[in-house]
């Protein structure tokens, strides 16, 4: 079981049916959910600076985060390089373009979930792998 | 995870089985239930209500979330409908001035034409006045020349008449006379007389063919 995960997504809907997703699939019993990437990055910078262990373990960002002022693959960046690695993070995003995945995995993003009716199934073969990107051995993913 | 004492575990279970109130939430998970079968079916309980109200809930928000993407493609082809008529709207606002426009310059051009029409016809009119007062001139005119010509025949006639007749009468008289003297004289008249008799007959013949043909020529100007 994932110990903490952080979902970024402008849609509030998205946060309840992820909620309740991986409540019933036993992925994590925390999660926070917030609907900027202006403040999921001012979190980081905040745990970043004060060393703080209420860090998540994992991070679900969407790719386009209406009313912030950078998108996903932004935020990803600056996760990992500006304000220090060590979470496990990737995108969840109802698009699939493999122009953004090539840019995602230049930020440093290590999986591509992709939003749909159906997100159970995904998210129990991301569990599955999730051990393989907790230990930096599993490659990048996507899944459909 | 969290450990309850006997009497909150027994608050817990009572309240369950009276009130149908149970736990919820994540924090079922966290709980130490081991080492109590009543409490350890408790647990059972409510995470089998939890999962069932979960379900519930992710079904319910996966419809709205649903009906969410539809009303928003709905509201997408409802603005481009509404951008569109706005555009047709436009369009037709720009096409009635301009209809508007090229009334105007119509209704301004078919004033200009009428002026002009009417100025055409009064000048079609003066233009007839004046073709028939050209005519009437050129009709006086031919009068005129028809009148002096007419005139001027009658006194080429009249002359032709009187000079004929005059020479006529001159030859008649010159003759007579010669004829006249030779009788005074009693010479010999019989040439005389034959020629002079044969003279008048000429001078008769010829005299009436001068007639005859100045009667002609008039006769025939006159058709003319």
């Amino acid at each position: 079981m994932i110990e903490s995960i952080l979902l970024v997504d402008d849609e509030d809907l998205f946060h309840l049916v992820f909620e309740d997703a991986c409540s019933l699939l036993e992925i994590s019993l925390s999660l926070q959910s917030v609907n900027s990437s202006d403040e999921a990055a001012k979190m980081f910078k905040k745990w970043y600076e004060t060393s703080s262990k209420e860090k998540p373990e994992c991070v679900f960002v969407d790719l386009n985060i209406i009313g912030s002022s950078f998108d996903g693959i932004e935020l990803i960046r600056k996760i990992n390089f500006e304000y220090g690695n060590h979470v496990i993070i990737g995108i969840i995003s109802s698009s699939n373009e493999p122009e953004e995945q090539a840019k995602a995995i230049k930020a440093g993003a290590q999986f591509w979930i992709i939003k749909s009716d159906d997100i159970e199934p995904r998210l129990e073969e991301f569990r599955k792998d999730y051990e393989g990107y907790k230990n930096r051995t599993a490659p990048f993913k996507i899944y459909k | 995870m969290i450990t309850f004492n006997k009497q909150s575990k027994q608050q817990l279970i009572n309240l369950c089985k009276t009130r149908n109130i149970c736990l919820e939430g994540n924090i079922i998970r966290v709980i130490n239930y081991s080492g109590d079968t009543e409490f350890e079916e408790y647990g059972k309980t409510c995470l089998e209500k939890d999962r069932e109200m979960r379900k519930k809930r992710l079904e319910i928000t996966k419809q709205i979330q649903f009906k969410n993407s539809e009303l928003e493609k709905l509201n997408q082809e409802n603005q481009r409908i509404l951008e569109e008529l706005t555009e047709s709207l436009k369009s037709v606002e720009e096409s009635k001035i301009q209809y508007e426009v090229q009334n105007r310059e119509l209704i301004l051009w078919k004033e200009e034409s009428e002026k002009i029409s009417l100025e055409l016809q009064q000048e079609m009119l003066k233009s007839e006045q004046a073709r028939v007062d050209a005519e009437n001139a050129k009709n006086t005119a031919e009068n005129d020349l028809d009148v002096l010509q007419k005139r001027t025949q009658t006194q080429l006639i009249e002359r032709i008449v009187k000079v004929s007749l005059g020479v006529i009468l001159a030859v008649g008289f010159i003759t007579t006379i010669m004829y006249g003297i030779a009788l005074f004289m009693e010479k010999d008249t019989q040439i005389i007389g034959s020629t002079w008799a044969n003279m008048f007959g000429i001078l008769l013949t010829n005299a009436f063919s001068i007639i005859g043909t100045i009667m002609g020529v008039k006769y025939a100007s006159k058709e003319t």
